[in-house]
C-alpha cells in the first residue's frame, strides 16, 4: 500500500484558511447478524461497530488555493467536508476554517462559507422561484442591496440563469438546478467554497460552464475552494493541488502531475507507421499497450522515453509520434485498486 | 428585527410549500378536529344542557387547530433523511425554519378548520364573550409556543433513536389525557385533576379553552398564566440543553 507523502506543491506560507490537525470522525453503527433470532436478540441487546470515516487527517490550505479532494467512494471526503463546514462534530482532532471552529456554527463563519453538493444542489421549499431564493439569501446573508443586484446580474450572465429566474425550483432540470444552486451559493461571495461532486449528472456543456465559473470565481475573489470529484478531468482543470484520501487516511498531498508520475512510472508513445507493410519488432522499444493496423502504442519507462523516441525516429519510418501520460482516470484507478488490495 | 424578518420569511416559504399538498392538509385538519368533537359529543351527552361544556369543547377545537405541532415530521424526518445539513449551513438559528413551518401549518389549520369550528358553534349552545376571548389571546399564544417547544424537544430524540415518531406520539397521548381533551381537567377524578393542574399539558390546550369559555377568572387566571410562563422557561431551557447535546451526534446520514 502507498504510504502518505507530500510533493509538488510548496508548503503554504502565512495563516492557513483551512487548518486541519489530527482530524478524526468515528461513526457508531448498529450491527447484527442475519436471521429472525438475531433480530429479536437485537431488541434487547444491540451491538454496535465503530467505523472510522476519517483518521488522523492533517493539512493546511492557504487563501486562494483550489484543492482537489479525491478518493474512492467511502474514503472520507464528504465527511471531512461536512466537518469543515460545521455540519458534523469531529470525534478527535482540530479543524479551523477562517479562524473559526466550524462545529460551533458561528454566524460570521457561516456567512463566509458555502457548501454545494451535486447530489442536492438546492435545499428548502421547491415551490419558490430562483429569484425568490436569491431574495431569501439577501436577507439571510445581509447583503447590501446594490451589491446584491450586481452579484445576481453577474451570476445570471455567467451561468445563463436569465430564463430560470422566474421558474420554481421543482420545475428545473438537474443541470438547471446545479447552475441555480451554484449561483445561490455564490451570491454572498463566500471566502471558502466546498464543492462536493458539483458536476455529477451534468452534460458536458453544463459541466464545462460550472468548471469555468468556479475557476473564474476562485481567481477573481481569491476564495479558497475545496473540491471533491470523481471526474479527474475536472480536478485536473481546476486544482493546483490534490489531497488523496483513502479509508479515512490522507495518502497524498501535492500536485496532480507529481501524483501521476509517482503512481505511473511509464509514459505512452503512440507511433503511426509511414510504411504499413514494414515489419517492426516493437517489443525492442517497449511494452506494447495497444496495436492497430496503422499504429501501435508502447508503454515505456519515463526515464527511457528520450532514448526510445530517438531510436524510433531513427530506425522506423514514422508518420506521426506522440508521447502522453497514461489517462489520469486509470492512474487513480490503479491507486485505488492497489490501496484496497 | 432580523430574526422577525427571517421568521416571517420562513412562514412564507413553508406555507407556500404546504399549499402544494393542500388536499393532504385537509385530511390532517379533519384528524385534528376529531378528538375535540368527540369530547363535545360525549360530554354533552354526559352533562346535557351544560352550555359551559359545549363552549369549552368548541373553543378547545379552535385551540387545538391553533396549537398543532408536527415537529416529528419536520425536524425528526430532517434528522433521519439528513436534510438538516442544509439548515445547519445557514447563518441563522436552525429553529427559525421549524418555527416557520409550524406557524405555516397552523395558518392552514385555521383556514381549513374554521368551517368545523363555525359549524360546531352553530349547532351547539356555544357562548363566548369578547372579554373572554381577549383574555384567551395571550393564553393561546403561550399555549402554542409551549406545545411547539414541547414537541420540538421530543422530536430531537431523533438524534438518539430512530423511533422519534413514537416518542412524540406518546407526548400527544399525554396531552390528550391530561391536557383537557379527554375531559376538562376539572372533571377528572383525583389525583389526576391535581396532577393535571401542575403538569405542562393543561397549559398547552385546556387552559386557553377554559379562559375563553369564562371558566377561569381573577387570581386563578393569573396563576394559570404564571404556570404557562414558568413551564415555557423550563421547556426552552430543556430544548437548548438537548439540542446542544444531541447535535454532536448528528451524522448527516444520506445527505
Amino acid at each position: 500500500m502507498m504510504s502518505s507523502y507530500r510533493t509538488g506543491v510548496p508548503a503554504p506560507s502565512g495563516p492557513a484558511t483551512v487548518d486541519v490537525a489530527g482530524l478524526a470522525m468515528t461513526y457508531r453503527v448498529p450491527v447484527r447478524t442475519a436471521g429472525l433470532r438475531a433480530a429479536f436478540r437485537s431488541l434487547v441487546h444491540r451491538e454496535y461497530k465503530h467505523l472510522a470515516a476519517v483518521s488522523d487527517v492533517s493539512f493546511q490550505i492557504p487563501a486562494g488555493q483550489v484543492v482537489g479532494f479525491i478518493g474512492p467512494n467511502g474514503a472520507g471526503k464528504t465527511t471531512t467536508m461536512k466537518i469543515l463546514s460545521g455540519i458534523l462534530h469531529p470525534t478527535a482532532g482540530r479543524a479551523r476554517v477562517l479562524g473559526f471552529d466550524p462545529h460551533r456554527r458561528h454566524r460570521d463563519f457561516l456567512k463566509q462559507i458555502a457548501l454545494v453538493r451535486g447530489s442536492s444542489p438546492i435545499s428548502g421549499p421547491t415551490e419558490l422561484t430562483v429569484m425568490d431564493n436569491f431574495a431569501y439569501r439577501r436577507l439571510l446573508y445581509e447583503i447590501n442591496e446594490d451589491r446584491f443586484r450586481a452579484n445576481v446580474a453577474e451570476l445570471t450572465g455567467i451561468l445563463d440563469l436569465g430564463p430560470l429566474l422566474g421558474r420554481q425550483l421543482r420545475a428545473l432540470s438537474l443541470g438547471e438546478r446545479m447552475r441555480a444552486g451554484l449561483a445561490l451559493a455564490l451570491v454572498h461571495r463566500p471566502r471558502v467554497l466546498f464543492l462536493d461532486e458539483p458536476t455529477i449528472g451534468l452534460d458536458a456543456t453544463a459541466a464545462i460552464a460550472v468548471r469555468r465559473h468556479v475557476a473564474d470565481y476562485a481567481r477573481t475573489t481569491d476564495a479558497t475552494v475545496m473540491l471533491t470529484s470523481h471526474y479527474m478531468t475536472e480536478v485536473e482543470a481546476l486544482c493546483s493541488r490534490v489531497l488523496l484520501i483513502d479509508r479515512g487516511r490522507l495518502r497524498y498531498d501535492g500536485s496532480l502531475p507529481a501524483l501521476a508520475a509517482r503512481l505511473s512510472p511509464s509514459k505512452l508513445i503512440r507511433v503511426q507507421q509511414g510504411d504499413e507493410a514494414a515489419v517492426v519488432e516493437w517489443e525492442r522499444y517497449g511494452e506494447v499497450a495497444d496495436a492497430g493496423p496503422d499504429h501501435v502504442t508502447l508503454r515505456v519507462p519515463r526515464t527511457d522515453v528520450p532514448r526510445v523516441t530517438a531510436a524510433l525516429l531513427a530506425e522506423v519510418r514514422v508518420s506521426d509520434l506522440t508521447v502522453t501520460d497514461p489517462p489520469l482516470e486509470s492512474v487513480i484507478d490503479r491507486f485505488y485498486r492497489v490501496a484496497s488490495a | 428585527m432580523r430574526t422577525f424578518a427571517l421568521v416571517r420569511l420562513a412562514i412564507w416559504r413553508s406555507s407556500l410549500e404546504q399549499w402544494t399538498w393542500r388536499s393532504f392538509l385537509i385530511t390532517i385538519v379533519v384528524g385534528q378536529a376529531v378528538t375535540p368533537l368527540l369530547g363535545l359529543f360525549v360530554w354533552s351527552a354526559a352533562l346535557p344542557g351544560s352550555d359551559t361544556v359545549a363552549t369549552y369543547f368548541v373553543v378547545l377545537l379552535a385551540v387545538q387547530l391553533l396549537t398543532v405541532s408536527f415537529e416529528h415530521h419536520t425536524l425528526s424526518n430532517g434528522i433521519y433523511s439528513g436534510t438538516l445539513s442544509g439548515a445547519l449551513l445557514l447563518p441563522q438559528p436552525v429553529v427559525i425554519d421549524f418555527i416557520g413551518s409550524n406557524i405555516g401549518f397552523r395558518l392552514w389549520h385555521v383556514v381549513f378548520g374554521l368551517p368545523f369550528v363555525a359549524l360546531a358553534a352553530a349547532v351547539t349552545s356555544t357562548h363566548v364573550t369578547a372579554a373572554g376571548l381577549r383574555l384567551a389571546v395571550p393564553a393561546v399564544l403561550l399555549a402554542g409556543t409551549l406545545r411547539f417547544v414541547f414537541t420540538y424537544t421530543l422530536a430531537l430524540s431523533a438524534l438518539w433513536t430512530d423511533r422519534a415518531h413514537a416518542v412524540v406520539g406518546l407526548g400527544e397521548t399525554v396531552i390528550f389525557l391530561l391536557g383537557g381533551t379527554a375531559a376538562p381537567i376539572g372533571l377528572l377524578p383525583q389525583p389526576l385533576r391535581s396532577l393535571g393542574h401542575v403538569l405542562p399539558f393543561w397549559p398547552m390546550l385546556g387552559l386557553p379553552a377554559e379562559t375563553a369559555a369564562g371558566m377561569l377568572r381573577g387570581s386563578t387566571l393569573a396563576a394559570a398564566y404564571a404556570a404557562q410562563i414558568g413551564w415555557l422557561a423550563v421547556l426552552i431551557a430543556l430544548a437548548v440543553v438537548i439540542w446542544r447535546r444531541g447535535l454532536g451526534r448528528f451524522t448527516a446520514v444520506g445527505a
